[in-house]
Parts: C-alpha cells; structure tokens; sequence
C-alpha cells in the first residue's frame, strides 16, 4: 500500500511547483496507472515515492512505513524500474541480477526459480553473459525488469514501463502486473498509452501541471467528464489548460 | 563550414557545461555561492603563485648573466608541450572514442574531420587552460624582466596558440591509429588501456630523456652546460625542436634566424594539424564503428547454461565492491587514470635502471644521505604518492554518473556503501604500496625493519587521505558527465582532494622535520605520525560515514 499525503516538490526555489499537494492512496491488491501531459510531474511523484527525490513538505508512505524514517525498510519491499534504463553498462547482464540479488538478499535457490522464469519469458537468456553495453533499448528495459521482479517486492513501482518493449514482451509485462495485485502487491506505474491504463488498471490518476486533477476507476473519471467516450478524450478535456 | 562552425559551438558549450551552468546560475538562481568559492580558490592560490613568479625571478636572475635568460623560455614550452604530451592520450582518447554524444554524432550528416576537428579544438583548449598557470607567468615575466620590444607580446601570444597543436596532433594521429588496430580485436578494452599505457609510458620516459641532461655529473661539464651561449638550449634543440623554435621566435632582435624559426613552427603546426585531419577522415570512424560491438563466443556458452556464474548470495559491501571493481577494471578511461600511477614507479624503475644514480630526484639524493628518519618518511611520501593521488577515491561517487540513481534506491544503508567504496579504494592503494615498496627498498637501500616502518606508517596514512577524498567527493559528486574523463581529469573534486591530500602531506613532513630539528629521535617522531595517522582516520572514518548519511538523500537526481 502507497499513500500520499500532500506531497508538494518544487523547483528553482519554489517558483516552478512540480508536484502540488498531491494525495493518492494506491491499496494493496490494486494497480495504479499516472498519467499525465509531459513535465505534469509524473516522473517527480514516482522518484518521492522511491526516495530519489525528498519532496519539501507532506509524507509518503510504503506499506504504513515512512519511506523518509524508514527509508531501508522501505526500500526492502519495493523495486523501482526508471523510465531510462541508465544501468552500469560495463557489468553483464548476469552480473547486474546477481548483484541486485545480492543487495536485496535473495537466496540462491530463488535466484534460480525466478530468473529461469524471467529470462524466458522476456528471451533474456542467450545474452545474459554479455556486457550490458551491447544490449539494445528493450534489452536494456527487459534487464531492469527482470532485475525489479527478482527480489519478489511487495510493491513495484514503474516509471513508463512499456517503452521500447517489443509487442510480446509488453504483453508478458501486463500480465505479470495484473498477476502481482492478484497476490495483494501494489504496482504504481506511470504511461502515456491510454489504452494500457484503461484496460489494465484498477484506478487511474491524472496529473496536470502538478496537481491531481483526477482520480478514480475509470467509471469514476466518466463521470467528471463531459466527453466520456474514452480515457484519451478523458485526459485530453482535462489536461487541455 | 556552417555545419564545423555549429558542431564546435555545441562541442565547447558541451565540454565546459555552459548551458547547464548559465541556467543554474540565471534561470534557477541557485549555486551562485559557487562564483565565491571560485574567487576565493584563486585567492588562495595567491601565496603559491607569488612563490612561483619568486622562483621565476631567481631563476632569471641566475641564468641573465650567463646570457642564458631565454632557457627559461625553452624549459616553460618544452615543459607545457611535455604535459600535454602526457595528459593528452587520456583526453584524446576519452573524448575521441568514449565519448557518449558520439552515438548522437555518427549519425549526423557530418564528415569524419568535422568531428575530430571539434573534438581536438575542445581539447585544445582544455590545454590551454591547463597549462596556463605553469607556462604563462613565464613567458610574462621574462618579458617584463627583459624588457623586450614591443613586438615580443602579440608573438608571445602566437607562440602560445600553437605551443600545444603540435604535440596534441602528434597524440591525436597515435590514438587514431592505435583504435583503428585495436578495433580489429576481440579484446578491444584491454588493448585501448594497453595501448594508452604504451603511449604513456612513452611521453614520461621522452620526458626523463629530454629532462636528464646528456653531460655526465662531471663539475667541468656542467660550469660549460651553463656558461657556454645558448648551452641548454642547443642541448634541447638536440631532443626537441619545436620549443626551440619557439624561443627563437621569442628572441631579441628579429632577424632571418628568427623568422626561420617562426615558418617552421607554425608550418610544422599546421602540417601536423592538417595531417591529423586527414588521418581523421580516412581512419576515425573505421576505429570507432564497432568498438561497441561483442564477442559471440560468451552467446554460445550461455547458450547451453545461462545461469552459470549465478552467485549464491554474498554481503552487501562484498556486492558493492566487486561492482565498483569491475566498472572500475573496465571501463578503459577509468582504468588508465589509476594504472598510470602504478606506471610512475616502474618508468622510475626503467630511468634509474638507465641514468644510475644521477637520475635520482634531489630531494630523494639528500634523504636518502640524510638520518634514517629521513629516509622513512621519503619512502612514505612515494609510496602515497603511488598509491593514494590516482583519483580513485576522489571521484568515487562521481564515477557513478547517471547510475547513481541505484546506489539511492537499493535497500543497503548508506554507511554500508561507503564502507565498500572506501575498501575499494583502499585496495588499489595497496597495489601502490605494494608495488613502489621494492623499488624504494632498492633506490634508497632502507633496511627491511625501515621498510616495516614505512609501510606501517604508510597505511594509516593512505587511510586518511583516501577518507578526506570521499568526503570531498561525496560532498558534491559530479553526476552529469557524458565523457567519462570528466569523472576523474576534469573533475574539480579530483583537484580539491589532490590539493587537500599534498596539503596534509606538506603539512606532517613540515611537522616532522620540525620535530626532527628540535632534538627529537626518529623513534618518537615515527610513532607519533602513526599515532596520529590511526586517530585521524579513525575518526576521518566516523566522519564520512556521517557524511553520507546526510548527503547521500540529499543528492537528487
């Protein structure tokens, strides 16, 4: 469970407010979809939650443990996949799962169940042995998220998951999002694909300029629209200003 | 032409951070503290140049009524050509082919000469400024000393643009050519470093060569080296023309000799430069195109067991320090920057192999002659040299660069994370002892009890200088770098701990030969340093694991 509780964050001295007295709670067992035009602070609310960002005023908490108190603890049941796969490209991909393996403290006989599993499904295994720095984008995106799925987190939190994923590896993705709520994870992510969000999530929230403009499922949204044909008619008549 | 006159513009806005800087500075209006800690920088290395332009004036003072003034000339641009020489295969190598807005370039409709020309004008000027406090007070002072005409100011100027061209195109056309050999190969990484290496080594042992006078120690020898016209500068004609070139240009009158000298530095300059270009057309692309590209011989072994190497689980510090060992051993520029100061003994080793003892430093002659004290602390001091001022530890958290963000969202407390920082660094500096401890029992002959003492003494001592490089920079990382050289040579962290760590360095030998002079026994000194070395970085620890409990939330990005 994630909640939000008046999350302000802003820049060049307050005079750009990229999060603005946000409040979200996601529950366990729930997917969250973020949406939001380009610079709406997306990216900035998912780095508070993950602790690379310390917002200016409000709190964040992770399954009812302050993620600025109790950052470690914090960190433990959560894994994070950032919207640019900046990872350490002179290790193998081996390398790097091993060592979030390590970091996070999974044992080997897990380590074992879960990458069989995970290399497979996303095709990871012939070049698992090879540099990172050879992979290509959706290599590089895959890699992070095998990394993410191994330690089993109890809440996973995702900055534009699907970009640069090919067709079936993006299919797998939603699947493994779906299945982690089904066993009571909480899964935070945020895209621009409407369709993903409407299919997918449980609730969707719509940030603009900094501020939630809505929140709800998507029978909720329709109905604080005028235009309620689709998500993406949703977004566009409330992020138009 | 547009297209060259654009690609430099964005090259050096790029290099020196222009954008990013003018929007912190102007838009954001924040940082601005750091225009006073710049000011004040300078300020403080007011005492050191006053000191430098004393020495510059001694030196004049000496050589004028020899007639050998115009030496002075020669030794400052050989001395800034040599440096360039040697820091120039890291930047060459570093901004030609490691360089991450090559992936932006290659496809650019540009040709190959437009890129390398950008790229050795950014470089340039890195050398500039590099060289300017060591070069420029000297071709100043001895203008105004000598009172020269007129003439002799823009032409000192002319001589100072060219000083680096040809030496940087030299370096340039060695590395275009060294990677487009070392593309060829599978082990590409390992042939850049050891053919950066080669290149290294080259420039110190053309630097002992040019350096160690020819004359023997014989005293008849050297009143002639001295007294004769023009004596030091016909012996370096002999080895380097360029800086003679250089002088002659400078020099009183301007007479056909001069104008000579002038063509054939400026000619020889450009000739290099041209070349260069031309050696960049034909062989840049062909050396960079692939240097990405993988053996496919691990694909097959995985192939049939892709989880080998899985590893059963080991401590956090255990995990952080084997990452930051591999990223370190494999990323060539990284590598370079710390095995170069494992070089430094060995080219020392090869020089006094070849010059006998007339090659060893003044300083090290007079302690190795002096009291065993002496004798242990001069050992100390280039077994840290060695070990300690490579830059490991000083851009430690810089090195991380954009992938600082997992460092920050991993679940190891940040205490953890620098306790394997600082093992890592303490491991290299190891090596260093390791290694300069032979060559020092060997120059200075020091007993195997004098050696125990030395390497006891050097490790507290390396403790504490690698702890005062991760505060400083963990106090402020250098994060956004798209060439991986300006994580360790162009990181102003780099400086500070280096000046930081001679500071401390400075400071206990003043101390010690304090004591010494004052009546004290080596017996009491020594222990007392150790004593003193143990307690600093004991609490230096304690300090740094505090410190990034504070910083390392506060670092955002």
């Amino acid at each position: 469970m994630i909640v939000i509780k008046d999350v302000s964050k802003s820049y060049k001295k307050g005079a750009i407010r990229a999060v603005d007295e946000l409040s979200v709670t996601v529950a366990a067992g729930e997917i969250f979809g973020f949406l939001g035009p380009n610079g709406a602070g997306k990216t900035t609310t998912i780095k508070m939650i993950v602790g690379l960002l310390r917002p200016d005023s409000g709190t964040i908490s992770i399954n009812g443990l302050d993620n600025r108190r109790e950052a470690l603890a914090c960190k433990t049941i959560t894994t994070y996949v950032p919207d640019d796969p900046a990872v350490y490209e002179r290790l193998t991909g081996l390398e790097y799962l091993n060592f979030i393996g390590d970091v996070y403290g999974v044992s080997k006989k897990q380590r074992i169940e879960q990458l069989e599993k995970w290399l497979d499904l996303f095709d990871m295994n012939l070049a698992i042995a090879d540099p990172i720095q050879s992979y290509s984008h959706g290599m590089k995106q895959k890699i992070m998220l095998i990394a993410a799925l191994l330690p089993e987190p109890e809440v996973f939190v995702l900055d534009e998951p699907l970009v640069g994923l090919d067709p079936r590896a993006a299919h797998h993705l939603k699947e493994i999002m779906r299945r982690h709520c089904v066993n009571g994870g909480t899964l935070f992510f945020s895209t621009h694909v409407m369709e993903v969000a409407e299919k997918l999530c449980d609730r969707i929230g719509i940030i603009h300029k900094g501020k939630l403009v809505a929140c709800g499922t998507m029978g909720e949204l329709r109905t604080q629209a005028r235009d309620r044909e689709s998500l993406e008619n949703i977004f566009l008549e409330l992020t138009e200003k | 032409m547009n297209k060259l006159i654009a690609l430099i513009r964005v090259s050096l806005k790029v290099n020196f951070v222009v954008s990013p800087i003018r929007h912190r500075l102007f838009h954001e209006r924040r940082d601005r503290w750091m225009i006073l800690l710049v000011l004040v920088s300078i300020a403080g290395l007011v005492p050191m140049f006053t000191a430098y332009l004393g020495l510059i004036k001694t030196v004049h003072g000496i050589l004028a009524p020899l007639g050998q003034q115009h030496a002075l000339l020669t030794l400052a641009i050989l001395a800034g050509q040599l440096f360039v020489v040697v820091f120039g295969v890291y930047y060459v190598i570093s901004a030609f082919y490691f360089s991450r807005d090559l992936e932006l370039l290659i496809p650019l409709p540009l040709k190959p000469f437009h890129v390398v020309f950008a790229k050795f004008l950014t470089i340039l000027i890195n050398a500039y400024l590099t060289i300017m406090p060591l070069v420029l007070p000297i071709l100043i002072y001895c203008g105004i000393l000598d009172r020269v005409r007129p003439t002799y100011w823009p032409l000192m100027g002319f001589v100072y643009l060219l000083l680096p061209v040809i030496p940087l195109a030299i370096v340039s056309l060695a590395v275009i050519g060294l990677m487009r050999v070392v593309n060829l190969s599978r082990k590409k990484d390992a042939l850049v470093v050891a053919g950066a290496l080669m290149l290294v080594a080259a420039s110190l042992a053309l630097q002992l060569v040019i350096g160690r006078p020819s004359a023997g120690p014989g005293e008849d020898q050297v009143v002639r080296f001295f007294t004769s016209r023009d004596g030091i500068v016909h012996w370096i004609r002999s080895r380097f023309p360029p800086s003679i070139w250089a002088t002659r240009i400078l020099g009183v009158h301007m007479q056909p000799e001069n104008w000579k000298a002038l063509f054939l530095y400026a000619g020889i300059s450009l000739l290099l430069f041209l070349g260069m270009l031309l050696g960049g057309e034909w062989l840049f692309y062909r050396g960079l195109i692939g240097m990405k590209e993988i053996s496919g011989r691990k694909r097959i072994a995985a192939r049939k067991k892709p989880l080998r190497g899985l590893s059963s689980g080991m401590h956090p510090v255990k995990a952080i320090f084997l990452r930051e060992w591999r990223i370190m051993n494999r990323t060539p520029i990284f590598l370079l920057n710390v095995l170069s100061v494992i070089l430094i003994p060995l080219v020392f080793t090869f020089a006094f192999r070849r010059g006998g003892k007339n090659f060893m430093p003044f300083v090290l002659q007079i302690m190795a002659s002096t009291n065993q004290t002496y004798k242990i602390l001069a050992a100390v001091g280039f077994m840290l040299l060695c070990s300690c001022l490579n830059g490991t530890a000083s851009s430690a958290f810089s090195r991380e660069g954009s992938q600082f963000w997992v460092s920050k969202v991993i679940p190891v407390s940040y205490r953890v994370q620098v306790t394997a920082k600082f093992l890592h660094s303490a491991l290299i500096a190891l090596l260093g002892i390791a290694i300069s401890s032979p060559l020092i029992l060997w120059v200075l002959r020091l007993s195997a009890a004098e050696i125990v003492f030395a390497v006891a003494l050097a490790f507290p001592a390396a403790a504490t200088l690698i702890i005062v490089s991760l505060i400083i920079d963990l106090a402020r990382p250098l994060l956004d770098w798209i060439n991986p050289q300006r994580a360790i040579k162009q990181n102003i962290n780099v400086l500070m701990a280096l000046l930081a760590d001679f500071g401390i360095l400075g400071g206990s030998g003043f101390v010690s030969v304090y004591l010494l002079r004052s009546g004290l026994s080596g017996y009491i000194v020594i222990p007392l340093l150790l004593a003193v070395f143990t307690a600093a970085s004991i609490t230096g620890f304690r300090c740094l694991l505090r410190s990034a409990e504070k910083r390392y939330p506060a670092i955002e990005r």
